[in-house]
């Protein structure tokens, strides 16, 4: 009797490998091949030259690159990169709390402003920086309504000028960027329990109180998800450059976007074709970025998690 | 009790907002009237803007640019014509791709990318989350860190790899990448095995079921309801994507590649009614589907959101 119980219980048990083999297989094949094998291969191509020989040239280019002052180097797209990120993270993501806390307090209409505020996630990139580059551009909607009051849009517009062809873009960004953010965090808001917020409201706590001491700390856990996912882009956040500027022209280059020109069309088509730099500036950023994302989770550790 | 009851019908206020929370006093109520009107400015900008690109779509070509040369910008179209639509569906091409292969390229590969990578999530979420195994704890920290270090520059590393497997610029490219058992995929479908009862499972193996069985059969059709969202929001964020296809697909121009393509040459050519008319049809699929399933997409991402 043991042994049929036995010798059922290993049956269950090699059914259990194989079912566990046969799902996670093609998974596990496919980290290994393009996450883990493109990460080695790109360290690799870091310490190569242009012929597979290895050499130190792509560090020495990467170095000229970020102390020259001319150009659209890699230097200009490490400062708008880092604009980028500050924007996400000090005025995208505390706008997106705010207007999460109102949808969620039910501000007249809220129904409507959730599913209007949501559309940037759902729109293409073309069409919204299209609708977005006509709307500013000379002549255009936003200057007919301006002349009313005696204002003009400058002659050549704002992209077609360096001082404000970034930060037009930078604006766009945070036209564009609550979308889903509102949806995760205005999740996190509803799953407080209401009578939390029910006896606060009885104490007079005010909304700007309610926000600061109640929902913040019960949305935390959320929040610093958020955060971690936004630090983990710190090298790679940028507006839709391509979208606006084909050619990165206006000094509006960003990180993201001098690696896309490096690769595109593999120099066919305006692309350098430079993988090894490409692979040695991302060494080089990730090897910044890891221990800063670490030091930013070690801190959120420290900050307790309210259950509920 | 029975008043407020009354009230609430007489004055038809949904349940939720006869409570407490949403009383409020003077103070309050110029900050949520600020509020409102913030939110309405900011939802007439994101709407307004696709408001005048649709009737511009309708507008000739010629008084279009008369009316911009002349910053007659809101000047409504005298007669609503048709040309640019037609012009859209019978001439708009870009490398040899009309706008219906860009529709077919688009569907395959939205297609390809929510099988692939919903089902693979599904297999890592489902095995990490209800099987104990040797490698399992392993296998969920290497996922976590994939995902949070910030990895900058491997796009010449991907670029040489697709290369190398003969699979640039091939449908097999698509296939091969849309693989993949991590990413937020992951961590919805994780969160969501992890939260069902095993004891479905117990019941249906005392009954002779498989553990293949109990995955297809039971597991994956009571998560349907958050992978019919996963695929929503999978399906739209594919369907604008342009950047990978532009890199690694040119020879499939999809709608978002092949009117990013475009939207610099028709606008030259003095056509940009057309390109307007060709951004309204690739909007169409997008919206249909997100005006008819907008609730269940608020809903799940409300109930499945990120939690730390």
């Amino acid at each position: 009797m043991q042994s049929i119980k036995q010798s059922k219980k290993s049956t269950f048990k090699r059914g259990e490998t194989i079912f566990l083999v046969t799902l996670l297989t093609i998974p596990v094949l496919h980290w290994l091949v393009f996450w883990l094998y493109i990460n080695i291969n790109s360290i690799i191509l870091a310490f190569q030259n242009e012929r597979g020989v290895w050499s130190l040239t792509n560090f020495v280019q990467l170095w000229d690159q970020l102390t020259s002052p001319y150009g659209d180097t890699i230097g200009l797209a490490l400062k708008n990169t880092l604009f980028y990120f500050l924007n996400n993270i000090l005025v995208i993501f505390p706008l997106s709390i705010m207007i999460a806390f109102f949808i969620y307090k039910h501000v007249k209409g809220y129904k409507f402003y959730r599913i209007v505020f949501f559309l940037p996630a759902i729109i293409s990139g073309i069409a919204m920086t299209t609708v977005y580059t006509y709307l500013l551009m000379p002549n255009g909607p936003l200057d007919a309504i301006l002349s009313n009051i005696g204002i003009n849009i400058p002659a050549q517009g704002f992209f077609n000028n360096s001082a404000t062809a970034t930060p037009t873009i930078i604006v766009y960004t945070i036209w564009t960027g609550f979308s889903s953010n509102i949806i995760l965090i205005g999740g996190a808001m509803s799953r407080i329990p209401t009578e939390v917020l029910e006896s606060a409201k009885i104490e007079g706590c005010g909304p700007f109180r309610e926000m600061v001491s109640i929902v913040l700390p019960l949305t935390w856990s959320t929040l610093q998800t958020m955060i971690i996912f936004t630090m983990t882009s710190i090298f790679m956040a940028s507006g839709p450059i391509l979208l606006f500027m084909p050619d990165g022209g206006y000094e509006t280059t960003t990180i993201s976007f001098w690696i896309f020109k490096q690769v595109y069309g593999s120099g066919a088509y305006g692309g350098t074709g430079q993988y090894g730099l490409v692979s040695c500036a991302g060494f080089v950023f990730t090897l910044i970025g890891v221990p800063l994302i670490l030091f930013v989770r070690r801190i959120f550790e420290k900050v307790p998690a309210v259950e509920y | 009790m029975k008043t407020d009851r009354v009230l609430r019908k007489r004055f038809n206020i949904p349940k939720e907002e006869a409570s407490i929370l949403y009383k409020r006093s003077k103070g309050e109520k110029v900050i949520y009237v600020i509020a409102f009107t913030i939110f309405a400015v900011y939802a007439l900008s994101l709407i307004f803007p696709f408001l005048w690109l649709l009737v511009n779509s309708f507008q000739n070509k010629i008084i279009y640019q008369i009316n911009m040369s002349d910053g007659n910008a809101f000047a409504l179209p005298k007669r609503w014509e048709l040309a640019n639509y037609i012009y859209a569906f019978k001439e708009l091409s870009y490398n040899g791709s009309n706008i219906f292969n860009m529709f077919f390229n688009s569907i395959w590969y939205t297609g390809i990318h929510i099988g692939g990578g919903i089902l693979m999530s599904s297999f890592t979420g489902y095995c990490l989350a209800k099987y104990d195994f040797k490698v399992k704890n392993l296998m969920h920290a290497i996922i976590i860190f994939s995902m949070t270090i910030p990895i900058v520059g491997t796009a010449g590393a991907t670029f040489k790899l697709m290369s190398d497997l003969n699979i640039y610029n091939t449908p097999f490219y698509v296939l091969f990448t849309s693989l993949s058992g991590i990413g937020l995929n992951f961590l919805i479908m994780y969160g969501f095995f992890k939260n069902i009862s095993w004891s479905y499972a117990e019941a249906a193996f005392i009954d002779g079921a498989s553990h293949f069985t109990v995955f297809f059969k039971i597991m994956l059709p009571m998560a349907k309801p958050i992978i019919f969202t996963l695929s929503i929001m999978s399906g739209i964020t594919y369907w604008n994507e342009y950047m990978n296809v532009l890199l690694y697909l040119p020879d499939f121009p999809t709608i978002a590649s092949g009117l990013f393509s475009v939207s610099r040459t028709l606008p030259r050519l003095g056509n940009t009614p057309a390109y307007f008319a060709a951004l309204v049809i690739s909007l169409l699929p997008v919206l249909v589907i997100f005006s008819l399933f907008s609730d269940v997409i608020m809903k799940n991402f409300t109930v499945g959101g990120l939690k730390g």
